[in-house]
């Protein structure tokens, strides 16, 4: 469900990021929900809504074009398709009469950025400290953390991929710091 | 070639000659040569001039721990770096260098007068001295002081260069490359183990590329270097890092590596980064820092040609340079005497070799005199002659008082060697003393960090090797040839016929600090290394005294008749060695300094040219000039326009978190100090948060969606600390309420329409909300849709007007902001910023948080006690609300205040008193927190925090502003325009 307005998500990728040893491409409109269950409702909550929601804090899964990760002990964060997903967060809001649960539409709230290719852990690394080899951030964790002064959410979606999403004021801060790193050059270059 | 070089030695490129320039003058030196190296090569010794005497000075070292040759590079506009060691400076294609500290030249500096009369500067002498008058300090004796005494300039203009920065990991890092690092980074890569292995020289290899007589297994060091680096570099689980310094090591095995990228570069076209910091978690940290020679202590110890005796070998063969053509070795250690004979070998004449050590190896002796060098055992040298180059030097025998004069033009000394314990210190690993060297040694680590080889103590190639492949997780053992390192002894005075006050033996030469200064602090009642150091500045200066703090010590030591243990080691610091600001910097300049949020509607704003205001992080329109308008007549036409019409605001900023869950009206009532249980879904309501000592926290409009949903809104400054706050709670003091809080800040744009014709002009977009006045009072919430977008749409103001607060999803802000503006054109929409916003609120006597409050008011200081409910049984800060000095009397109140002249609008933050005429200190009643001027009352207005406020109502206080202007005002109730409320009804 898009809307008639235009939409503006006020940052742009620069020249630099759109080619090299790793791209960073902006995401569009997404449905963007934060859920909180009660574990103990977790599995029955995620049958009604047709979603995984795993268990474990800082593991995604990804079902067809909708991602859902763990971020915390009861804490889940949805993102999907606007088309596909719109009524979502309809549905979630009316299980909540139903269980012990909270739904929160933050689809707004942040600006995502893919990033693929060979230097993408590289980029990543440029302002977030977190360990980035295979064994301490697989394929398909995600996990709230930090882009030196941006919270970011960061999702490894392949070896070479990466989706990180910052709240949307803090994106030409993020990106600005991508393209100072791909301005100076890469390491493995 | 020149008669300095010698041929077949060194890592140079004879192939690729350089020319530079120093003080003007060019100089050729060959590709992989430092300033140093290159000028030495030109028979130059002469590169500086001291910090306080002036005296000149050359090289003393080979590397980083360089304390004297101190130069400044120039590569263009921006791109000074002054205090740079000319022997670490690679010289490049058309370097521009100069020296320091002198004027006008390095040849003939004025200041040198300084050295003349430098029996009247003893330590301490300027605190001594600059004492009176007092007021001549900051005009007179520091600019003076500042300019005579110092290193190179600071740069006055912007840094040109880009900086870089980034985040690493590794299993193992290792610093330094020398055999003990090559050992293990071998092992450890043998052992799969990812590895980062750095070394601050521009080659890798330590002392592996000093010392052509070591074999191992079978190879020549020179070639077991080669062939271990080209296996590193191919290994994939292998990064090796030159020109890289290690230059802290924080907790948890975090260190900080600066890579020099263009330093050593000819000038470069764009934008390559000059320097990256590296900020890397290692699973273990090897050290493999080795030991730093030192020198010894005597009169004249600090003329050019003065060198350590490694420096000079390191000169022959990492450069291929002679020191010079006759040299006089000085040692109290065995490892000097490998230093003499490779010079003798490399056709060095060695004059003598001076011993203060009464038993030397016989062995060492005889390949002395084998070579047919004097070895003067037992004695010292007692002086040395020669103005800008060492001429003389002067052979003492202490047992016989017999003095000789020895022509030279190098002397080299060798005091034996300090291992490197730095970062191990900076890791807080303890050190232990070893009285039989004469050094503190690693002891126990702290981190998970280990020292080995020479900075271990653990002197020697095979040592060295062992230790490394050991370490690195290896079984290998090394066959090595090697010469003996040995062993050496320690003199903390050395013996000489002259009175201590007569003589100029340096122990710090870069803060020309002297034997007798350090022992002046001793009698002057100094115990404690840590109080000698700052009384001398002994090891203060940018090499952090790593040639010269054992030397003080033990000299401190004996003066104080005590075991170096018991006088202490200062404390080693990061960085390792001086660190340029823009490492430190990397990516964060400019725009990306800090983080600027910019709302979805700022960038509107900057196309009508808004001023803008930082607000905490946020960057906020503060008002929107006409042509020829200040502040002034534009706020004035501003406010005007809203009162009289219609005016929007962007108040996207305003915090902004969902609270959710069966519990969450229990919630807030336990945050908020008035009740919300009451609250209808679709109604809003002022809310107010104390801290749990009672002051007021925050503020803001929260409306109730559903019975389980609160939308709140929080200041903007307020946001993060106000989340941080209730979660905090929620989950230490509340754990057992279900309800969940959610940032919702950046998910929405905040439109604020007010003015009399804020309805008319949204009633055409808006759907499924019921706008007329009885279907949506003052303080209601209602969800809806606006141009077609999903919109929470608050009927309230900050104004005193009708209001109407619309929020979109964030990314459709400026869209909605765009097609309200055009409609509004009829009602001559006028937008305004934070300015007109608080002149607005402080018409109506709303509070801000933070400027009228300043975490002492309570609500009841504030005159907010209707809005603290007394049926509730707990929330927040009500305990600490019924503490007695709470509610005492003499608390300081929010009031109202109108000056005499209307036309005086008070300064924020003035002081009010009751007495103009009392002498001072007068009694200060409080302060002004808010102060404006109203246009649509045609007065000033202003808030303030006065003592005993409420009962001063229609007195008289003053503001005196100095130079004899005092303000008169009248104490007034803080609600100056339309106190009835009534313009927020009209229809």
């Amino acid at each position: 469900m898009s809307y008639d307005m235009k939409i503006d998500l006020g940052v742009e990728i620069p020249e630099v990021l759109q080619s090299g040893p790793v791209t960073a491409e902006l995401l569009g409109e997404k449905v963007r929900l934060s859920l909180r269950v009660k574990s103990a409702d977790r599995t029955v909550v995620a049958k009604a809504l047709g979603l995984t929601l795993p268990a474990k804090i800082g593991v995604a899964s990804t079902k067809a074009d909708l991602m859902t990760a763990c971020l915390g002990p009861d804490e889940w964060i949805v993102i999907g398709e606007t088309d596909k997903h719109a009524g979502l967060y309809e549905k979630a809001h009316k299980l909540s009469t139903k269980y012990v649960m909270s739904v929160t539409d933050v689809s707004y709230r942040n600006i995502g950025v893919v990033l693929t290719g060979q230097a993408a852990a590289e980029m990543v690394n440029v302002g977030c400290p977190l360990d980035l080899c295979l064994e301490a951030f697989p394929v398909g964790k995600c996990t709230r953390t930090v882009y030196e002064a941006s919270p970011i959410l960061l999702h490894r979606t392949g070896e070479d991929s990466f989706v990180m999403e910052c709240w949307r004021s803090f994106a030409p801060y993020m990106i600005g710091l991508m393209a100072a790193h791909a301005r100076g050059g890469f390491r493995s270059n | 070639m020149g008669e300095f070089r010698r041929a077949g030695r060194g890592l140079i490129n004879k192939d690729n000659p350089v020319h530079f320039s120093f003080d003007c003058k060019t100089y050729q030196g060959y590709e992989g040569d430092t300033i140093a190296s290159a000028l030495l090569a030109n028979g130059v010794h002469l590169m500086g001039r001291s910090f306080k005497y002036h005296r000149p000075r050359g090289p003393v070292g080979s590397g980083f721990e360089e304390p004297n040759a101190l130069v400044t590079v120039t590569r263009g506009k921006g791109r000074m770096t002054s205090n740079l060691r000319a022997t670490t400076m690679e010289i490049y294609s058309g370097m521009e260098a100069s020296s320091q500290n002198r004027w006008p030249s390095l040849g003939f500096d004025a200041g040198a007068f300084n050295n003349t009369f430098s029996m009247f500067f003893p330590a301490g002498f300027y605190n001594k001295t600059f004492m009176w008058p007092k007021s001549f300090w900051d005009k007179v004796y520091e600019p003076f002081i500042r300019n005579m005494a110092g290193l190179g300039p600071a740069p006055t203009e912007v840094d040109a260069d880009v900086y870089g920065s980034v985040y690493g990991h590794c299993d193992v890092l290792i610093v330094g490359s020398g055999p003990a690092g090559l050992a293990a980074a071998i092992a450890a890569a043998k052992k799969d183990q990812s590895v980062i292995l750095v070394d601050e020289n521009a080659e890798l290899g330590g002392s592996l590329n000093s010392s052509p007589s070591v074999v191992i297994d079978g190879k020549p060091a020179s070639e077991w270097r080669h062939k271990t680096l080209k296996a590193l570099s191919k290994a994939s689980n292998v990064t090796l890092m030159a020109r890289t310094t290690a230059v802290g090591y924080y907790h948890d095995d975090f260190v900080g590596l600066s890579e020099r990228l263009t330093d050593h570069l000819p000038i470069l076209e764009g934008n390559q980064i000059r320097e990256k910091l590296h900020r890397i978690r290692a699973g273990k940290v090897i050290l493999a820092q080795g030991a730093i020679e030192r020198p010894l202590v005597f009169d004249g110890n600090d003329k050019p040609g003065v060198m350590l005796a490694s420096a000079a070998q390191d000169y022959l063969n990492v450069y291929g340079v002679a020191v010079g053509k006759e040299a006089v070795v000085f040692t109290s250690h065995d490892s000097a005497y490998t230093a003499a004979f490779e010079l003798a070998d490399a056709n060095i004449r060695i004059a003598a070799i001076v011993d203060a050590r009464i038993y030397i190896p016989t062995s060492l002796i005889t390949m002395a005199s084998d070579r047919g060098i004097d070895v003067h055992v037992g004695k010292v040298l007692s002086g040395t002659s020669g103005k800008k180059r060492v001429s003389s030097a002067e052979i003492y025998d202490p047992t016989s008082g017999a003095k000789e004069t020895i022509k030279c033009d190098s002397v080299l000394m060798c005091g034996g060697w300090t291992p490197s314990l730095h970062l191990w210190s900076h890791s807080k690993g303890s050190i232990k003393w070893d009285a039989e060297t004469g050094v503190y040694l690693p002891d126990v680590a702290n981190e998970n960090c280990v020292s080995i080889g020479a900075s271990n103590g653990d002197f020697g190639f095979k040592a060295a090797l062992d230790a490394g492949s050991k370490i690195g997780g290896g079984r290998k053992t090394y066959t090595v040839e090697e010469p003996i390192f040995g062993t050496g002894e320690v003199f903390s005075s050395l013996p000489s016929y002259k009175k201590s006050s007569k003589q100029k033996a340096f122990v710090d030469f870069q803060n020309d600090v002297t034997e007798k200064d350090i022992k002046l602090a001793v009698r002057e009642g100094f115990r404690s290394i840590e109080h000698v150091k700052r009384y001398t500045t002994n090891g203060m200066a940018t090499d952090q005294g790593k040639t010269s703090n054992l030397n003080a010590l033990e000299i401190a030591s004996k003066a104080l008749g005590k075991e170096a243990p018991q006088v202490g080691l200062t404390t080693f610091r990061p960085p390792y060695t001086p660190t340029t600001f823009g490492a430190f910097c990397g990516y964060k300049m400019d725009d990306l300094f800090e983080v600027t949020r910019k709302t979805p509607i700022d960038a509107w704003a900057e196309q009508q040219r808004a001023v803008f205001e930082p607000v905490g992080v946020w960057r906020r329109a503060w008002y929107f000039p006409k042509a020829g308008e200040d502040m002034h007549t534009a706020v004035a036409r501003e406010c005007k326009a809203t009162r009289d019409s219609l005016g929007m605001f962007d108040a996207s900023t305003l915090g902004k978190i969902e609270v959710v869950g069966p519990d969450a009206a229990k919630f807030m009532n336990k945050m908020y100090t008035n009740p919300w249980g009451s609250l209808k879904v679709g109604a809003a309501r002022y809310g107010l948060m104390c801290r749990e000592d009672g002051y007021i926290y925050d503020d803001g409009v929260v409306g109730r969606i559903a019975e389980d949903r609160f939308h709140v809104t929080t200041t903007t400054g307020g946001a993060p600390r106000v989340y941080r706050h209730m979660e905090d709670y929620l989950q230490t003091e509340f754990p057992e309420l279900d309800v969940w809080l959610t940032s919702t800040t950046e998910h929405w744009a905040v439109i604020a329409l007010n003015g009399p014709n804020a309805r008319k002009l949204i009633e055409p977009f808006v759907e499924g909300i019921d706008l007329s006045p009885e279907a949506f009072p003052h303080m209601n919430v209602r969800e809806g849709k606006i141009f077609g977008l999903p919109t929470r749409l608050f009927r309230v103001s900050f104004s005193g007007e009708l209001g109407f607060e619309v929020n979109v999803p964030a990314q459709y802000g400026k869209a909605v902001w765009e097609a309200l503006y055009e409609a509004g054109q009829q009602y001559d929409i006028t937008p305004y910023g934070t300015e007109t916003m608080h002149v607005l609120r402080a018409e109506k006597g709303f509070i801000i948080v933070g400027q009228d409050t300043d975490g002492t008011v309570t609500p009841q200081d504030a005159g907010m006690s209707w809005i603290v409910s007394k049926k509730k049984k707990d929330f927040v800060g009500k305990r600490s609300l019924a503490r007695p000095d709470l509610t005492a009397d003499g608390r300081k109140h929010l009031i109202g205040l109108l000056t005499e002249d209307s036309n005086v609008v008070l300064e924020e933050g003035a002081h009010i008193v009751a007495d103009p005429n009392q002498p001072i200190p007068m009694d200060m009643l409080g302060h002004v927190t808010s102060s404006y001027w109203s246009e649509s009352l045609g007065t000033s207005v202003a808030m303030a925090l006065v003592k005993d406020g409420f009962k001063r109502m229609d007195e008289t206080l003053y503001i005196p502003m100095g130079g004899g202007i005092v303000h008169k005002a009248k104490v007034v109730k803080p609600v100056f325009y339309d106190p009835k409320g009534e313009r927020l009804n009209v229809v």
